[in-house]
């Protein structure tokens, strides 16, 4: 195992830039999740660690070596794609073989042992004889993790790994996957679109947009203290309220004092978590407080959503079902934060 | 079945009956019309001497060097064409189809010109001092080979080529990813793959090589015929239909006993996705 470091990493495809001037130390043994929106560059940049893309510039090193234009298959890393690529054409014990044989890990019996060994592990003894076609998703899907790690590699790549699975089963397999994480150590970086995976997977997120690096930071952390506007808005879909400081007070849009903000002076944006909102006839002592007129209701269980027009914008709320009985679409009430939780972005 | 199926199936039927089964049934009919009636004096006729079984044997060998060559040129063709850039593949499936588009009389004289006496290849290796003025592959089974893999190759190379589509990039990735180098994903993942292409396409090309008598005619001349030359012989030259019919009769065994076996292999292979 080894730390991973990404020095000024820039991939172009003709006019398109897809990642630029990406710099990025990944430590030994983090899980780290690439976060963002299709073509931010996450995929891009888990090909270029693992040889199927050669960077524009930059360099990749892995440890001591620089790894930036070794081929694929010099690397000795791990992946598992997201159609999982299992060949359609081998048992599922040849398929375990495939890595071991390739990298001439041992005699046929040392790998035949090491495959029952990976086949116990993901409760699939007996079922090595079977093909990929005739497993389920949830096998395959399993069959290719242990594809990747069987070999040892000291860098596990996941592209989006769980995303052909059924909700049910990707809530278990995310926890199989941090169990796996913590039991082995091995230093993991997973690539995805779902940011409730990379929050409950990760130790690192590194939020990405637009070929660049927008935010790293520990799940709370980047949840909490969103660095900007994207940030927020995507982690959580936060509101960002217009706001405006003069000599240390803060202004909504339409005028109102929310309170004391230790901030320069001029426009900012107050990031507004959707759980940080509270609906009430009249603001409890410490809170900020605007007038709001509710748009529309939707009831959806435990919580319900909640959208408000307040200061001239629409704000989007969720709030327990009961604290929002009594109160219908056209109704008006206080909208009340607590102005020193919120950050500016 | 339901009547819709049937009204479908019915054309096919029905062609397939006029121009295909009941032919057969003639041919084998004629096959075995003897004198005394039912016989197998043309079968007798046929291995009464060597040379007859000799034209089979020369059919059967070249049909085989024919698939083989086509293979062997056709299939990495193929991949090539898979891996190029799009406008790249339409050219290279214009230019690979470009030889079925010309009569197949027309394309042999342009053999023989290249091929003859004094032709293009003769003038061109006398040029390099690699053979004399005479060289010539007229008359040669390396000419009729030649001029066969010019015109089968686009049989191979097309189905070659969707199969090789239909195989999902992420597989040849994840061997890389995993330790092989390009020539052994090639092995162990495209050929394998690729597989059901390359058996349809060697037999419609075995097939063809097998029944043509045109290009081995004109290239191969009167000194290695082949079995579609003889049967086209008899039934235009000598008129002995009977004759003709057996040899049919024996050519279409020979194919049906190098086919299927390999025909089952492939299915055998073909099973195991």
């Amino acid at each position: 195992m080894a730390q991973l470091r990404i020095d000024g990493l820039t991939k172009r495809f003709g006019a398109v830039t897809a990642l630029d001037a990406v710099d990025l130390d990944i430590p030994d043994g983090a899980f780290v999740a690439m976060l963002g929106p299709s073509g931010c560059g996450k995929t891009t940049l888990l090909r270029c660690l693992a040889g199927l893309e050669r960077p524009t510039s930059g360099t990749i090193r892995l440890g001591e070596a620089d790894i930036t234009t070794l081929p694929p298959e010099r690397r000795g890393l791990g992946m598992m794609f997201q159609s999982y690529a299992l060949f359609p054409h081998m048992r599922i014990r040849e398929n375990l073989r495939f890595p071991l044989k390739m990298r001439g890990r041992g005699d046929a019996a040392a790998q035949d042992a090491k495959i029952d060994e990976a086949l116990r592990a993901i409760r699939m003894e007996g079922m090595g004889d079977r093909y990929p076609r005739e497993i389920s998703g949830g096998q395959q899907q399993r069959v290719a993790l242990a594809r990747a790690i069987i070999a040892d590699p000291p860098l596990l790549l996941l592209d989006e790994p769980l995303s052909n699975l059924d909700a049910q089963l990707r809530k278990q397999m995310q926890i199989e996957l941090i169990e796996l994480h913590r039991r082995i150590g091995l230093t993991t970086i997973l690539v995805t679109h779902d940011q409730e995976e990379a929050l409950s997977l990760a130790d690192l997120v590194v939020l990405m947009n637009a070929g660049r690096i927008e935010q790293i930071g520990a799940p709370r952390d980047i949840y909490r203290k969103p660095a900007t506007a994207f940030a927020a808005a995507f982690l959580g879909g936060a509101n960002l309220l217009d706001v405006v400081v003069e000599n240390g007070l803060a202004r909504a849009g339409d005028g109102t004092a929310l309170g004391p903000l230790a901030a320069p002076d001029g426009p900012r944006r107050l990031v507004l978590r959707q759980e940080a909102l509270a609906l009430r006839d009249a603001p409890r002592p410490g809170e900020a407080t605007l007038a709001a007129r509710i748009v529309a209701v939707a009831f959806n269980g435990a919580t319900s959503r909640v959208v408000v027009e307040a200061a001239g914008q629409r704000l989007e709320l969720t709030v327990p079902a009961a604290a929002i009985e009594g109160r219908a679409a056209g109704a008006t009430a206080q909208l009340c934060f607590i102005l020193a939780d919120a950050p500016l972005v | 079945m339901k009547r819709e199926t049937a009204l479908l199936l019915a054309p096919g039927v029905l062609v397939l009956t006029l121009g295909f089964v009941l032919p057969v049934l003639r041919v084998l009919t004629l096959a075995f019309d003897a004198k005394t009636g039912f016989g197998l004096d043309n079968f007798a006729r046929f291995f009464a001497d060597s040379f007859y079984p000799l034209v089979a044997w020369r059919t059967v060998r070249l049909s085989l060097v024919i698939t083989l060559v086509t293979a062997l040129f056709g299939a990495p063709l193929a991949l090539v064409m898979a891996r190029a850039p799009r406008w790249l593949r339409m050219a290279l499936i214009v230019v690979v189809v470009l030889p079925l588009m010309t009569s197949v009389v027309v394309r042999t004289f342009g053999w023989l010109v290249i091929l003859g006496r004094g032709g293009l290849l003769a003038q061109t290796l006398a040029y390099f001092d690699l053979a004399g003025r005479n060289f010539s592959l007229m008359h040669t089974e390396t000419g009729v080979v030649l001029a066969m893999v010019q015109v089968l190759m686009p049989f191979v190379t097309l189905t070659v080529l969707s199969t090789l589509e239909k195989i999902d990039p992420r597989l040849e990735e994840a061997a890389r990813v995993m330790g092989a180098n390009f020539w052994t994903t090639l092995r162990h993942v495209v050929v394998p793959l690729a597989m059901p292409g390359l058996v349809a396409g060697s037999l419609l090309v075995f097939a063809l090589s097998a029944s043509s008598f045109v290009t081995p005619g004109l290239i191969g001349g009167v000194r290695l015929p082949v079995l579609g030359a003889t049967i086209y012989q008899q039934v235009t030259g000598t008129l002995d239909w009977g004759f003709a019919a057996a040899q049919a009769t024996l050519l279409l065994i020979l194919a049906l006993v190098v086919a299927l076996p390999y025909a089952q292999g492939a299915r055998r292979a073909g099973a195991s996705r």
